[in-house]
């Protein structure tokens, strides 16, 4: 998507166009999913299995808890294939979105927000579980671990705990005693630096 | 329409699930009817699934065998057909239209939100109204059995004195019979009169709040209502 919209949108992304066919394979594999293909589905999960489980196991933190989690996610998918929409983001975009729902869906229904605040409050000072710098397996991870870098600390940290520790903003706030409107404040401009550094491309 | 302007600003922490419920529900009714915050939402859904690149993990082998047995025995949903295809969207209008085309991308707890058909502003003008609530709670109603089919949702507000209720792919109930809502507290069930059919699986409304509740519960009771529960009780959770 390169259009402007009220001016706000800037696309930085070089498309890969090996990342771009891949994209539309897997759109095209979700479809046939929602038509019932199980062959279609099976290369789905091969595909997205580490993306989803990642993003649930990031969350989740128990490994027996999580594959439960990644197994809901991946019976939603199917079930709700017949209603993917290509418009409204890629396959992955998709898988990422209702992963990190269910996952933090599942966490914040077992615990209230205050005891998980409480508990994490008692380990402080808090590291957020930055992201680990690991083998770069892909120019996809060496390109968001370079936007990643484009934040201001204090922003990435906000918007690490929100994603990759399931928080909710004011949890966020509560645990790095912060005002609530401030980390509202890093999330969005670090998320807007994001979008900026990664582009939008994905979903289109 | 618009209770709060806050919302506009929510969208990178919709994107993150870093809303609470109550934030959450608000944000899902108001973006979909703004364009702004509706692109907001798919770009920073792209920025944060780039974000899970970075942690990408293998689950077990053996998971993907359970997986491919368990879809073999689940039926899919049935698409979304043009009798309920949204409208393109249409600032402030169409509420619900809107909302349906965005949401059912992320159908397991999207459920507050219903079909084109269902459109009805002035359902979703009194749920802003009791969601911008400072004492609005939220509940999810459990089935009562997993042979239980549809969601319900319940939404209420002491100082507001009001109820707005949310059933989605609920079986129709029979001809002469209706899905009441039981406000349980320590004198017993007391009736909400809310009645509905669910036509279609959806149940869409905003009833009187007359009590404290310690605990919601749902029957099927004859149309004309029922001083108590007759019906087996199909959804209860405690308020």
């Amino acid at each position: 998507m390169t259009e402007e919209v009220g001016g706000l949108r800037r696309l930085h992304a070089v498309p890969n166009p090996t990342t771009n066919d891949d994209v539309d394979q897997l759109a095209a594999a979700l479809v046939s999913c929602g038509r019932g293909d199980q062959q279609a589905f099976s290369t789905i999960y091969d595909r997205l299995a580490p993306l989803v489980h990642g993003i649930v196991l990031r969350i989740v933190r128990d490994p027996a808890q999580a594959e439960e989690v990644t197994q809901e996610v991946f019976v939603e998918l199917w079930r709700i294939a017949p209603r993917y929409d290509a418009g409204k983001g890629s396959a992955k975009v998709w898988a990422a979105t209702i992963a990190h729902r269910r996952a933090v869906d599942r966490v914040r229904s077992e615990q209230s927000a205050r005891d998980r605040v409480d508990r994490a409050g008692a380990h402080r000072p808090i590291a957020p579980d930055p992201v680990a710098e690991t083998v770069e397996s892909s120019f996809e991870q060496l390109r968001v671990r370079k936007a990643l870098n484009q934040l201001t600390s204090a922003q990435r940290e906000a918007v690490e705990l929100a994603y990759f520790g399931g928080h909710t903003y004011r949890e966020v706030a509560t645990l790095l005693d912060v005002a609530e409107g401030t980390i509202k404040s890093r999330i969005r401009d670090g998320m807007i630096r994001l979008r900026d550094e990664l582009g939008a491309s994905e979903a289109s | 329409m618009n209770p709060n302007p806050d919302l506009h600003h929510l969208g990178a922490a919709y994107a993150l699930d870093a809303l609470d419920d109550v934030e959450r529900a608000a944000y899902e009714s108001h973006y979909p009817t703004c364009e702004i915050c509706s692109q907001e939402v798919l770009d920073f859904r792209s920025t944060t699934a780039a974000l899970s690149e970075v942690s990408t993990t293998a689950p077990s082998a053996e998971l993907k065998a359970s997986v491919m047995q368990l879809i073999s025995a689940t039926r899919q949903l049935p698409p979304v057909t043009g009798r309920f295809a949204p409208e393109p969207k249409r600032r402030g209008t169409a509420l619900w239209a809107a909302a349906a085309a965005l949401l059912l991308f992320v159908a397991s707890a999207a459920f507050l939100v219903g079909r084109a058909a269902e459109t009805d502003d002035a359902f979703a003008s009194q749920l802003e109204h009791v969601l911008a609530q400072p004492d609005v709670r939220m509940l999810d109603l459990p089935a009562t059995s997993a042979a239980t089919a549809g969601h319900l949702r319940v939404i209420w507000s002491a100082s507001s004195n009001q109820i707005a209720i949310l059933g989605d792919e609920l079986p129709p109930a029979d001809v002469g019979t209706a899905y009441e809502l039981w406000l349980i507290d320590e004198t017993g069930p007391v009736p909400t009169r809310m009645l509905d059919s669910a036509e279609n699986g959806v149940v869409r409304r905003i009833l009187p709040l007359a009590g404290t509740p310690d605990t919601w519960g749902v029957t099927i009771e004859p149309q004309q209502g029922s001083t108590s529960p007759t019906g087996e009780i199909l959804f209860l959770g405690d308020a």
